[in-house]
This record gives structure tokens, sequence and C-alpha cells, in this order.
């Protein structure tokens, strides 16, 4: 029985046209840039000087906070700089310039492709292995992997989901790990299991991916006979739908619970963790190998197949680099896309660097990314029924357009997911998304500052 | 047929009569008791029920007023001082007069001076804009062009210049009210003081990058050089962050920035045109032959280093509204 | 929106098959109108973007002309054009902003203003079935008003659901609605709720007050194949602007048109009750909207 969330979505054409592509490993550039911000919460601070010598996999800055984490030199050399450079939206953020010597690995670091099943029992050992190797979640928010795999005292976690559902179009690096690194993923998914108490854990891909499917139940199977504790894992086949792969909705379409507004996964029982982030958690607990690469799919229809690429980067690459390597931007492209079609950025500075959470760099042509003019709303209720949190974003949107926040509120705004469906479905071509999202902000900060008012 | 009309007459005055008694009863009975001078007050407000005040409309700010002791902190920006007068006048009060303010734009990146970087094909609107990126030109603190203060203005007060494409406050119409300023996600509106003779120098300009990299994003972007500061004998203006900022409450019109300024982030405004002297005293770049104040319709377009005037005295008393994101 | 116009295609052929060059005449002139009155109200008078490009004024005009019969002078279609663009549909801001829908609108001031050409079921001319023209009559249920319900005894159901004897073009072919209304549920341009729930409800109410009463209530079937309540309850009554948001408003908001339309037909003055029902239920859609939400993620 396939299986999926029960409350709108949509179906546009998944475009993958780049899942044949094996990852292959970029060359090292001359310098790199590590921006302070891969994670969710507070920048990250320097911990070292312009003229230093650093490692690959060395730490080169501290969280600074309880959500923030770790961030290590991605190659070897010298500082350069310590300052603000521009990331891809064009704003500044404090980045480390390394110039690149060699490619020297700190000690202790195991580089090799041996794959280690056996499971380290100190709960805590991993943990902090998994906080000093910087891992954070790489299916988008890029939060703190550690601090999720702590539930609050209470609660306790009934279902580990990975998630394999890579629901965004175009998307291929997280197929490309599941077919190559298959292993390591189902390690990393029974690490978080032995961390989590040993709950039930369920692999989510969709459908559209049947050699992921096949590929993760072998090497499912070939673990659970040759190692212990790989008991209680499954991979389930979800409808593809859009958006599967949203926290939420994978815990609906997993688990049929539903998290209650303004609430956490954790309060159903729940942890969404994404299959790259498995992989991570793998090289860090297994190989005691920092987070200092990711897979990034390079795609787009106005690319010739044999120039789309899965790439494996050092976190630091200047996006214009990978393009390079990748054989330059397409003329016909006229919008770049970090991550996917449906909820990535729009690349406005391709000189930024790469960080811990980049997933793709999508060339879209004029036509794919045009927007028409808007026209009147003729309430066909074509975006609520898309909306897969039932919000009625036709409303939202009169609300906001007029500042009604009473109203907005009411009418669930701030659990919107942004994930782009109504955008998507409008055929009067209304911005919905980008009204409602700055609404929600707004609606977000009056419930905060109510509830901050409440604790006095 | 007489008998149908007086039926029908007598009926309906029957009704009439017991309606009008409940209609009475009814009003007795709501009646919302209401401060008669609320009213008062309130019909010397202009009614624009513009907010700027602080209060949700004109009626909320004449209650305010009513209830307030001394008319501390009641400012009717849009009336002005008479107004507040007149609404002193009503509760028998005495108000202190106010300096009169202006919305001043303090950006320069017109399409000349800013060249843009890529170009952004969502949704018009400054807010939306700035929470997906830093915007289409290499200045990320500048004005993004989308107009959201434009359509804040309840008294039309500010329109988007097409060929510089930013906005421009025309100086009569605008009463201070600070939609303008609270709308720009950037910051980029300041209220400032309105000054003599409506004469002004302010910098245009509020990037905090460093000189080098506000100069290649922005030709007339303030580089925080400093040379203002140095030659200002009012101590007026200091550098933080890399830029400029202009005290009005210390600025006395010299205009000797306006002179030093490299980039000619430093606009004067309104000051009478005086015929450009071949020798003049202290800046020695080349001056353009245009005139250095523009007419005062046009307030802060940008207006080349002007010859020094001699020192104005203003003595405002606010302080500068200054929004941060 | 294009795609309803399709699904009225078929109606349309009928009717232009059966009534000839006086139903093209109508249509015509109302699409004509219709369009033509949108165009110069948004240029001129609103001054704001033209909304013509959107094709719903065509499907007004579409909508309005099935809705009259086919022997209605030029004029007094146009009046109704005037009535539903300009009275029901600008006034309330255009597309988007009018509470009731235009066509009926337009339909129900013809027929309390003009009722001698509203109900002169005049056989024009057709291009097919030409034996028995100039047949004037009555509409089956302008028939049973007068007559009672004897009179459906000459009437044969199976006609009904392909060619009506009398009535608007609308009323004539309950199969090419029919297709119409698969086409649109196919192309996922409507939902389903709507129609059912007002067929439904004809069905059931009917049902109580035939098995009560035969002698005097007309039966189910007849009254689902007769009026207007297959086109408006396929066309009219799932106007997006005009019917609630969610599946369960459009539920409550079928039920109501279906109730009201046949207490018009059984204790009324007037044989037919759909545009009334429908206009009464418009009124009530945006208090439906308030009280009907979808069902929301985690609430």
């Amino acid at each position: 029985m396939k299986t999926t969330f029960s409350i709108g979505g949509i179906h546009p054409n998944d475009s993958k046209i780049s899942k044949d592509c094996k990852i292959e490993v970029l060359p090292l550039p001359a310098k790199v840039f590590v921006s302070m911000a891969q994670h969710l919460g507070a920048p990250a601070t320097p911990k070292v000087s312009v003229g230093d010598k650093v490692l690959a996999g060395q730490v080169i800055a501290e969280p600074a906070g309880f959500i923030s984490a770790f961030v290590h030199s991605p190659v070897s050399g010298t500082v350069k700089s310590i300052g603000p450079r521009k990331d891809i939206a064009g704003n500044n953020m404090t980045h480390i310039e390394i110039d690149v010597e060699g490619d020297e690995w700190a000690e202790g670091i195991d580089l090799s492709d041996t794959l280690v099943t056996e499971i380290p029992q100190d709960n805590k050992a991993i943990l902090d292995k998994i906080k000093a190797c910087g891992v954070v979640g790489l299916g988008g928010a890029t939060f703190p992997t550690h601090v999720k795999l702590c539930p609050p005292p209470g609660k306790k976690a009934e279902c580990l989901i990975l998630n394999g559902a890579e629901c965004e179009p175009y998307l291929t690096s997280d197929y490309r790990i599941m077919l190559e690194r298959s292993k390591e993923i189902i390690v990393g998914a029974a690490i978080m299991k032995q961390v989590l108490g040993g709950c039930r854990t369920v692999i989510g891909i969709e459908e559209n991916k049947p050699e992921a499917i096949r590929v993760m139940n072998e090497s499912l199977a070939a673990l659970q006979k040759t190692a212990k504790g790989y008991d209680g894992i499954e991979v389930m086949s979800l409808k593809k739908k859009y958006p599967q792969g949203g926290e939420k909705q994978l815990i609906d379409a997993v688990m049929k619970r539903q998290v209650k507004s303004m609430g956490l996964p954790i309060d159903v029982g729940a942890v969404v963790q994404n299959v790259a982030t498995s992989l991570a958690v793998y090289e860090a607990v297994q190989k005691n190998k920092p987070l200092v690469t990711n897979t990034l799919t390079i795609t787009g229809d106005c690319l010739p197949v044999e120039k789309q690429h899965n790439y494996l980067f050092r976190i630091g690459m200047p996006l214009s680099y990978i393009a390079e390597c990748a054989g330059g931007v397409p003329e016909a492209a006229a919008k770049i896309v970090s991550g996917g079609p449906m909820m990535g950025k729009a690349i406005a500075n391709l000189d930024a660097a790469t960080v811990k959470g980049s997933s793709s760099l999508l060339y879209l042509t004029e036509e794919q990314t045009r927007r028409n003019a808007e026209s009147a709303c003729i309430r066909c209720g074509k975006c609520a029924d898309a909306c897969p949190m039932g919000l009625e974003p036709f409303l939202l949107n009169k609300y906001a357009r007029n500042g009604m926040m009473e109203e907005l509120e009411e009418n669930a705004i701030q659990d919107c997911i942004e994930c782009g469906c109504c955008l998507y479905s409008c055929p009067a071509n209304i911005p919905l998304l980008d009204v409602i999202r700055i609404a929600k902000g707004d609606v977000i900060r009056i419930i905060r500052g109510r509830a901050a008012a409440a604790k006095k | 047929m007489t008998q149908t009309i007086i039926w029908t007459i007598a009926i309906i005055s029957v009704l009439g009569a017991v309606l009008a008694v409940v209609l009475y009863l009814v009003a007795k009975k709501f009646k919302v008791e209401e401060d008669p001078r609320i009213d008062q007050v309130e019909k010397v407000l202009p009614g624009a029920n513009c907010g700027g005040c602080g209060q949700a409309g004109c009626h909320a700010f004449a209650q305010h007023c009513v209830e307030s002791p001394d008319l501390g902190g009641c400012f009717c920006p849009v009336g002005g001082n008479d107004v507040m007068q007149k609404v002193a006048g009503v509760l028998g009060l005495q108000v202190e007069a106010k300096e009169p303010m202006v919305a001043v734009v303090r950006c320069n990146g017109s399409c000349e001076n800013r060249p843009r970087t890529n170009e952004y094909g969502g949704y018009a609107s400054c807010r939306v804009k700035a929470s997906l990126y830093s915007g289409d030109t290499g200045c990320s603190f500048g004005c993004l062009g989308c107009g959201d203060c434009v359509s804040v203005c309840k008294f039309g007060a500010i329109v988007m210049d097409p060929e510089s494409g930013l906005p421009v406050v025309d100086e009569e119409k605008c009463t201070a009210c600070g939609a303008c300023a609270k709308a720009c996600p950037k910051g980029v509106i300041e209220l400032r003081n309105k000054g003599r003779r409506n004469m002004r120098v302010f910098v245009s300009c509020i990037n905090k990058d460093k000189g080098g990299v506000a100069r290649k994003a922005c030709k007339a972007a303030c580089i925080g050089c400093g040379k203002c500061a140095k030659v200002c004998p009012f101590g007026a203006i200091t550098v933080e962050n890399n830029l400029a900022y202009i005290d009005f409450n210390k600025c006395k019109l010299c205009k000797k920035c306006v002179a030093e300024c490299p980039t000619g982030a430093i606009h004067a405004v309104n000051f009478p045109v005086i015929p450009a002297k071949p020798a003049a005293p202290a800046a020695a770049a080349p001056k353009p032959a245009a005139p250095a104040a523009t007419a005062p319709a046009a307030a802060p377009k940008p207006a080349p280093a002007a010859a020094p005037a001699p020192s104005e005295k203003a003595a405002p008393a606010t302080e500068p509204v200054k929004k941060e994101e | 929106m294009r795609d309803v116009v399709i699904a009225l295609l078929p109606a349309v052929v009928v009717s232009v098959l059966f009534y000839g060059w006086h139903e093209l005449l109508v249509l015509g002139v109302s699409v004509a109108s219709c369009v033509l009155l949108e165009f110069l109200i948004t240029k001129y008078l609103l001054k704001k973007a033209c909304t013509v490009g959107d094709w719903s004024a065509v499907i007004t005009g579409v909508l309005l002309a099935l809705n009259l019969p086919a022997s209605t002078p030029w004029w007094v279609v146009f009046i109704g054009a005037v009535v539903a663009i300009g009275v029901a549909k600008m006034t309330f801001g255009g597309l988007g902003q009018n509470l009731f829908n235009p066509a009926i609108a337009g339909r129900v001031f013809l027929l309390i203003s003009f009722p001698t050409y509203m109900t002169d079921w005049t056989r024009t001319t057709g291009f097919i079935g030409g034996g028995i023209d100039a047949f004037s009559g009555a509409t089956p249920l302008g028939l049973v008003k007068e007559g009672g319900v004897a009179a459906t005894q000459t009437m044969d159901y199976l006609d009904m659901l392909f060619l009506n004897i009398g009535g608007s073009a609308g009323e004539l072919s309950a199969i090419a609605i029919i297709v119409g209304f698969i086409y649109l549920l196919a192309r996922k341009v409507i939902k389903p709720w709507i129609t059912l729930s007002i067929l439904g409800t004809v069905a059931v109410f009917s049902a109580i007050f035939w098995g009560i009463n035969p002698e005097q209530y007309t039966d189910p079937v007849f009254n689902l194949l007769t009026g207007g309540i297959l086109l408006g309850s396929v066309f009219m009554a799932t106007d997006y602007v005009t019917s609630p948001m969610s599946n369960l408003g459009g539920v409550i908001f079928g039920v109501g048109i279906g109730l009201l339309t046949m207490l018009i037909r059984y204790f009324g003055a007037y044989p037919e009750g759909m545009s009334f029902a429908i206009l009464i239920m418009n009124s009530t859609v945006p208090l439906i909207n308030k009280y009907c939400h979808s069902k929301k993620y985690g609430r």
C-alpha cells in the first residue's frame, strides 16, 4: 500500500534529468570562502586568524549559541582573510578565505571507503561526535542535527523518519547518494535510531525512484543479515506528490499523525532527518569526518544532458567555480536557483560560496521563470485545494494585503510551510506566497511577542 | 375607498409612533457616554486618519488629547503647530511649538550611479524584495525602488522618479507623518528637520560597506572617508560603520562638508542659487555649472557640490527618526 | 475559463440546430453585447486593465442566451446583457467581486420585466426536426402549472433526455449538458459536489412529495429533466465567484438551491425556480464562506 500525506499537494513534472549522472568529485579550487552562517541559528565565531595554516577537517569556527554549529576547514592551506563577503542573496556574511595548498587532512579522519557497520554503544559520545563534526540537517533547513537528536525531557521519539522523498523537481543529489552510498545511509540511520532509544525507523522514498527503493531495500537486507542493530528499519514507498519531503507532510504520510500548529515533530513522537544528513552522521561517527562535503546537482532544461552533473563538492567552493567546472552557465539560463524550483532561492550572486546545505545549481530559462501579470481572484479555490496545510491562501492573501493580523492568525497563516503550492496552482498568477510569507513573519512575531509578554 | 385610505394612514401613524418610542428607548439604553470635547477636538484635526500621530486615527487622537493632562507627546504631524494650537485652545491648554519635519530619501542610487547587477522578477513590493535578497544592485543598503513608500503615503507626497528609480518627496505635501519611513524595509527614509527656509544638508546614503565595496556598487555612495567630519566646524557629523551621519540638530548649514565629499553623497537642497565663482574657497574639485540647489518641489534630487554659503543658524529640538530593520 | 465555453458547446450546438437562426441571433447578440459592455466599462468607466481576454464575459453571454427563448427580440437580449454585465458584475467591481451570478441576474431581470417575451415558447424553425415547426406551446413545467400533473402524461422522458419539446435553449437537451458536466469534471474545472447536491436534493424532495401524493406533485425524474435544473446546477451554481469555496460549503449551497427550487416549483407562482434559488443562495455565500473552512493540518 503506497501512502502519502492527507491534505492538498500538487504534481509538478519531476524533471529528474540528471538522475543517471554518477556523483563526481570536484577538483579543488585555488581558494575557498567558508561562510559562518551554514546552519540555522547564530552564525559561528571564527577561531583562526589571518595567516594561520589549517588542515582539511580542522575546526575553524565554533558555535555561538545553543542552536549553532561547528565549522571546519574544507581544505588545507592558509587563512588569507576573515571578513564580510556577499552570500547568494547578496547580503554580507563573515567568510573565512583560505588559500588552498595541497590536500592534507587533520589527524584521526578516516578517508577510506571501508564500510564500518559496527555501531558504538556510547550514545553520549555519538552525540558529541555529531556535534563536533558540525553536522546539520541537509534537507534544507540546516538545523543542527545533535539538537534534533536530543528530544526535550518528557518527550520520546517513537519513529525516526529518513527523508528520501526528494519531492522537488530536478534535484537528484539525494537520489544519487541513495544509489551509491546506500549502506552508509542505513548505518547512519541505525546510529540515530540507537541514539533515539531504538525507535521504529522508516526510510521514505517517493515511488518515482524505484531504483533507489530497490537498492536501499537490498542494502538493508544485506546489513540486517551481517550486523546487529539494523532491525526495525524499513523502506517505505510513498506516492509521488509535492511536498512529500516537507517534515509535517512526511510525518502525516508515514505515521498518520499531524503535528499541532506551532508544534514540533517530537510532540507526536517523530524525528525527521534527510538521507544526506544520515550520510553525514555516518561519516562523523564512524569515520570521524566532519561535514565539509555534500552532493550538489547541476541541472536545468536548458543544459544538455552531458553537461548535467551530480558533484561531491567541498563547502566554500564558489558557485561560479562549480559552474565553470561543469562547462559554464548556459546562455539560455535566465535565472539560477540554489535548491529546487519550488522552494529554492534565486542566486543573486554567483560568486557566493557553497555552504553545507547547498543542493543544486538549477538553470531556469526565461520562459520558466517569467511571472505573468496578476489578474483578479475568482475564488476558484485551487490554492486551497493545493495547500498541504489545509490553509486558504486566497483568504490569507486578502487579509494580508489589508493588514488584518487577527484574521490572519485565526486562519492559521503561521502554519504555512512556504512550499509554494498555492503560487504554483493559481490561474490568476497572484503572488500568494510572496504576500503570505511576509504576513506570516509578522503574525509569528506577534504570537512570540505575546508569549514573551505572558511569561513576564 | 376612503375607508382604506383612512385605515392606511392610521395604521402607518400608529406604527410610526410605536417605533419612535422604541427607537428612543433603545437610544437611551445604549447611549455611549463620550466627552463632548473629543468631538470638538476632532473637528479641528485634518481628518486624514493617517496614523502619523501614533494613534489609530483622528478620533483616537482626539480622545488621546482630551485624556492627556498637558498634551505632552501629542502631536499631529499633518496639521502641525497650527492645529496643535487650536487643539490646545479647545482644551484650554498650552503647547510648545514643534520644529516642522520632512521625509528625506537618503539614497542616491539612481540607475546611473548604481548599475543593476541582476533583474528582480518577483512581486513588486520592497518588503517582499528585501525578504528575498539584497536587491538588484551591488548595494545591499539602498533604495529597492518598488515604491512601498509611495503606496503608504496618504497625501500623495511621494512619487517614484522613473528616470532615477528613486522616490521623490514633495515637500509641500509632505506632512512628516512618518508612514514612508516605517514602510521602507531598508530604512532609507528619515524624518529630518525641515530647516530654515527649507534648506537642508544631509548624507544621501546609508551604505555601511567598506569604502571600496560601497564605491564599486554605487558612484555616489558614502565611503566613510571622514573628510566631512573633519571639516565640520560644529561637530555635527559622525562617521560610524563606514557611514557619515549629519545630526540636523547641530548642523548650521555651512555646507563645508558638501564641498569636501569626494563622491557627492552629501546633498544640500533649497539653498539660494549663487553664481559659480571662478575661485571657490575650499573645494578643489571641478564644479559643474549647474545650480547647486534644485527647485523646492524636487527636493532630494542629486545636487552636485555647491559653494559654501555663510553659516546659518538652526535650532530644532527633535530626535531623528532612524529606522533599523 | 475557456474550458467552460468548450463544455457549453454541446448545449449551444443542440439549441442552434433545434431553434435555428433565431437562436443564433440571440446567442450572437448576447455574447457580443456582453463582451462589448465588459470592454467599454472596464476601459472607460472603471479605467482599469481590460478583462475581456479571460472569457468570463463570453460565458455570461452564452449562459444568458441559453436561458432565453429563441424568439426573444434582440433588444430584450441586449437589456439582459446590460443588467448582467453592467449591473450584476461591474458595479460590484468586476470579475471576482460580484455577489450574484451575472447571467442569472440578467435573466431574472428580464423574466420580471418582460414576462410576455420570456414565456413565449414559440417553436421557431430549426435546422432539424422541421416537421413540427411553428409549434407554439409552453414548457413542460408551464404545462404542469396550468394543467396539473396530468399534463405530464403526454410527455416522454426519453424525449426530454435528448430533446425537450419546449423551453429555453438550455433546457432543451439534458444529454448535451451532462456531456459538458463530464468534460468539466474531467478537466478538473469544477468539483461535483455543488451539482450533485442540487440534483440529489431535488430528487429526494420531489420523491417525498410525489410519494405522498402523485396526483398533485410531479415525479423526481420529471423534475430533474425539466427546467433549468441541469443547466443551472452544472454551469451557473458552480460559478467560482458566486459559490462557496469549501466542499462542505458547496454541499450546503447546493442543498439550499435544491430546496428553494422545489419549494418555488411546488408552491410558488412561477413554474420554474432555479434562477431565483441560485440568486437567493448566492447572497448566502459570504456567510457560508465565513463558517465553512477547509480542514487544516494538525487542527
